[in-house]
């Protein structure tokens, strides 16, 4: 065996190209490199797109931890809080997903959601633990993308995107509204109102709101917003009721709304609703004014306004065309320096004026104008004759003192006004007179008339065919008294005392003696106190006839014939009297000497009888207050004679004719006193009224 | 350190005509396909070597760079998620004052990969090159290397054992990111490169020095 050669192992390399001695492991690396940049392209090209979002601040916002959701779903996150140039805002710069990117245009609303508490309960209560995050909001349209955008520091009343109308309610007093109070409908929320604004003017207060679909559709022109804020006690005839509409509107205010009549014409979005302080009103308002239209001007007042408040009607011939919406002081500057006129503004409803429903604030400016060219001025008057509140008159004056409308005036077209007639002594006075012109005197001689013919008509029935001859005695004189001239003269009288005194006023007015009158009228007030003294006996006369048709069912007949003739005795005794004789001729007399007094101050004719004149009125109307003062004598004797009609009475039996025909004539008494009654009632009700004039 | 003179008087099989099976040790005659007793594929010095060392080593560093970039842990605690890379995690633990952590985390996630990287490329230049350590320190280096390697898994395993036991919902819950991923495939590739050095080739330098 020979030691093993080890044989000559050929090393030389063979030469073999490059590429065909490449190993498949390079494949390896290259792969992992591909699949490196892959997963790095990927996540540059997914990599969201950077927005800016301005904040008053940015509690709670954390870099790389805060999220931005969308419908609570996280769409990004912030990347870095930074500040504006002026370190006036908060910027926070977020990376958002590319998929929703676009989406963010003009619409888009950004707020933090924080844990709140509110009256409208608790919201964010996650973001406790989670730390607070920001919510976007934003339509489904895809618009004109941006990249920058102001943060809201509440969530949105609305958000983006949601279903509904956003109207307008208008109200005067703000307290109701407060910012996201609940809209109600049938008591069931349906929508949301903003923050409330003062209108430019400042006289009222404006407050979007937004219904949210599908309610409304309830919106349409028949719909009616009322307050429902707080709670509303009322007491009738069911009870007491306490009326709270839900907890949330109680502290928070709210309103609600419902459609009060069939037929409304759909809303376009913006429409303007008036709130109304109760359903109750709201419910009426169909027909009541509403000051959605109303056109403003001013009226300047030289005299003292004090009584005017706001809310006062604007009348017009009665009618209610609007109302007083402000009112104000202004100075302006004349020769005789700086001046304050006091101004009203009034709110008039074209609509009120007659115009048509159409009718802009051009139109109603060009029929006022054309109004004040024909007389029509702005005046004060009393609103009713037991208060003190004035309202505002536009009347349209035969011969007004010359104006213009001016309007262009800044900052309201102002209407010209004339001095009311409220302060003038003369036309009160005169209202007096017309007052005592007004009383029911004819009538009352009427019913008395009436009365005696019944009594005559019992006289000359068969039952009464018995009663001695003295009743046909007394019946004549009766009859005597009633036809009397004097009698029958006095309302003529009257008559013309008042056409006299009238005539006299007239031309006080122009002399001006106004102390002396105001005398004078004293004189009369009191003539007119001792008419209503004597007239307030009436009622107990009244009293006493019905006593006396209440006793006619206890008869006594034995005694009827006794006090028929006791009750004529006495009645003829009365009539027969020189007093009641002398009554009519009195009061003609009284009345003569006004007439007398009056005829001379017009034959004097001027100033310097005034004296005169005013003294023999003080005299007239001491006689009127005289002749009246008999009044309650007169009243007193009537009353025993109905005493004595009572006994008389008493003594017949019922279903007899006489009894029958005694009724008749007590029931025209009676209506009689009533006359007189509703004479004294006249006169005691309003003792103003006499003085006043209204 | 080894006397370079006295391998020399070392007999290799390739000096010696003969193919030695690089898993069982036992030489054949050159031209045997297969070894004789264990039937692994036979090659005297495989050419294709250092290229899959290099091949691999790329992809090693390639699938390393994501691993750092990428968070390797999504931590959410309350709803809150926060992502933590390897580095960032280790700064986390320097500011709670886990220091021993953070040192282990560091070497076994920093300090070790970009070490290995270092050596491999090292061990797979020096074959080619003038280096300065001789070979038995490269053989010991090679032999760090190997056993080292496999080491760096403890991150990978760190992040998959929280992620299996943390899974409270909202209260906290841990999910691995794409970073383990990388950091995993990074460990593997690295380690197959280590693998496919061929140690025999240390010492053909010297061989060629003597003929």
């Amino acid at each position: 065996m020979t030691d093993p050669r080890p044989a000559e192992l050929d090393i030389a390399p063979a030469r073999l190209s490059p590429w065909r001695n490449l190993s498949f492991v390079w494949l390896v690396p290259i792969l992992a490199l591909a699949v490196s940049l892959g997963v790095a392209w990927k996540a540059y090209s997914e990599r969201g797109v950077l927005i800016e979002i301005t904040f008053q601040n940015a509690s709670g916002v954390t870099p790389g931890e805060t999220t931005i959701r969308y419908r609570d779903v996280a769409i990004g996150t912030v990347e870095e809080v930074g500040f504006t140039a002026d370190l006036s805002h908060v910027v926070v710069s977020a990376r958002i997903d590319k998929d929703v990117a676009p989406y963010l245009d003009e619409s888009t609303e950004f707020w933090v959601v924080r844990p709140q508490v509110s009256t409208r309960g608790i919201s964010g209560l996650s973001t406790v633990l989670s730390g607070v995050y920001i919510e976007g909001a934003w339509d489904e349209s895809i618009g004109t993308a941006r990249l920058s955008f102001p943060g809201l520091e509440a969530p949105p009343l609305v958000q983006p995107g949601r279903g509904g109308k956003r109207i307008t309610l208008r109200t005067t007093d703000g307290t109701m509204l407060s910012d996201g109070a609940p809209v109600f409908f049938r008591g069931i929320e349906v929508g949301r109102i903003e923050r409330p604004r003062l209108t430019v003017s400042g006289d009222s207060i404006l407050a979007d709101a937004f219904v949210e679909a599908p309610h409304d559709r309830r919106l349409t022109t028949a719909t009616r917003f009322w307050d429902t804020s707080g709670f509303a006690v009322s007491f009738g005839a069911s009870g007491l009721t306490l009326d709270v509409e839900s907890l949330a509107s109680l502290v928070a205010g709210g309103v609600e709304f419902d459609d009060i009549y069939e037929g409304g014409e759909p809303i376009g979005p913006g429409h303007v609703f008036d709130i109304f302080a109760e359903e109750a009103d709201a419910r009426r308002s169909l027909f009541a004014r509403s000051v959605a239209n109303a056109v403003s001007v001013s009226v300047p007042f030289d005299d003292t306004i004090s009584g005017l408040s706001p809310g006062a009607a604007v009348e017009y011939g009665g009618l209610e065309v609007g109302e007083v919406s402000a009112i104000s002081a202004e100075v302006t500057e004349t020769e005789f320096g700086p001046e304050v006129r006091l101004l009203a503004n009034l709110a008039i409803e074209p609509s009120l004026l007659g115009l048509p429903r159409s009718a802009g604030k051009d139109e109603t400016l060009d029929f006022l104008e054309a109004a004040v060219a024909q007389g029509l001025r702005a005046r004060l008057a009393t609103a009713n004759l037991f208060s003190a509140a004035l309202i505002v008159e536009l009347v349209t004056l035969d011969d007004p003192p010359a104006a213009t409308f001016e309007r262009n005036a800044e900052p309201l077209p102002v209407l010209p006004s004339v001095p009311s007639e409220l302060p003038d002594f003369t036309a009160t006075a005169e209202g007096v007179l017309e007052r005592i012109n007004a009383l029911p005197i004819e009538d009352l001689l009427q019913q008395v008339i009436a009365t005696l013919a019944s009594v005559e008509d019992l006289a000359r029935a068969e039952s009464t065919l018995a009663v001695p001859q003295s009743a046909a005695a007394l019946l004549e004189d009766t009859r005597a008294l009633v036809n009397d001239e004097a009698t029958k003269a006095l309302p003529g009288e009257l008559r013309a005392a008042v056409a006299d005194l009238r005539a006299m006023v007239a031309e006080l007015k122009e002399s001006g003696a106004v102390e002396d009158l105001a005398t004078a009228i004293e004189r009369a007030s009191a003539a007119a106190d001792s008419i209503a003294t004597a007239s307030a006996e009436v009622p107990a006369l009244v009293d006493d006839l019905r006593a006396v048709a209440a006793k006619v069912n206890g008869l006594e007949a034995e005694e009827l014939m006794a006090s028929a003739t006791r009750v004529l005795d006495s009645a003829d005794a009365l009539i027969g009297t020189d007093e009641a004789r002398a009554l009519p001729p009195a009061l003609t007399g009284a009345l003569e000497e006004v007439r007398t007094a009056l005829s001379e101050l017009r034959a004097g004719g001027a100033v310097e009888n005034t004296n005169a004149t005013l003294a023999s009125a003080r005299d007239a109307a001491a006689a009127v207050a005289e002749a009246a003062a008999s009044l309650p004598e007169l009243s007193a004797r009537l009353e025993r004679l109905v005493g004595q009609a009572e006994a008389l009475v008493a003594a017949y039996g019922d279903r007899s004719e006489f009894n029958a025909d005694t009724l008749a004539a007590l029931r025209e008494v009676r209506s009689a006193a009533r006359a007189v009654a509703q004479l004294a009632r006249t006169i005691e009700r309003n003792p103003n009224a006499l003085i006043m004039g209204r | 350190m080894e006397n370079p003179g006295r391998t020399r008087e070392i007999l290799t099989a390739r000096r010696a005509g003969l193919v030695g099976c690089s898993r069982c040790g036992r030489v054949h005659a050159p031209g045997a396909g297969t070894c004789l007793r264990c039937g692994s594929r036979l090659a005297s010095r495989d050419r294709l070597s250092l290229q899959r060392v290099w091949a691999w080593l790329a992809a090693g560093i390639v699938v390393y760079i994501p691993a750092n970039i990428y968070p390797m842990l999504l931590t959410t605690q309350f709803g809150k998620t926060s992502e933590n890379t390897i580095v960032g995690g280790v700064i986390d633990l320097v500011e709670h004052h886990a220091y021993g952590i953070a040192l282990i985390v560091f070497t076994a996630s920093v300090l070790i990969p970009i070490g290995k990287f270092i050596a491999i490329a090292y061990l797979a230049l020096s074959v080619k090159s003038a280096v300065m350590i001789r070979g038995h320190g490269r053989q010991r280096l090679y032999e760090v290397v190997e056993f080292v390697g496999r080491w760096s898994m403890i991150d990978v395993f760190v992040v998959a054992i929280l992620a299996a036991l943390v899974q409270f919902d909202f209260v906290a819950a841990v999910n691995p990111g794409i970073a383990a991923v990388s950091f995993a495939l990074s460990v593997a590739f690295t380690m197959l490169s280590a693998q496919s050095f061929d140690p025999k080739t240390i010492w053909d330098a010297y061989e060629a020095d003597d003929t």
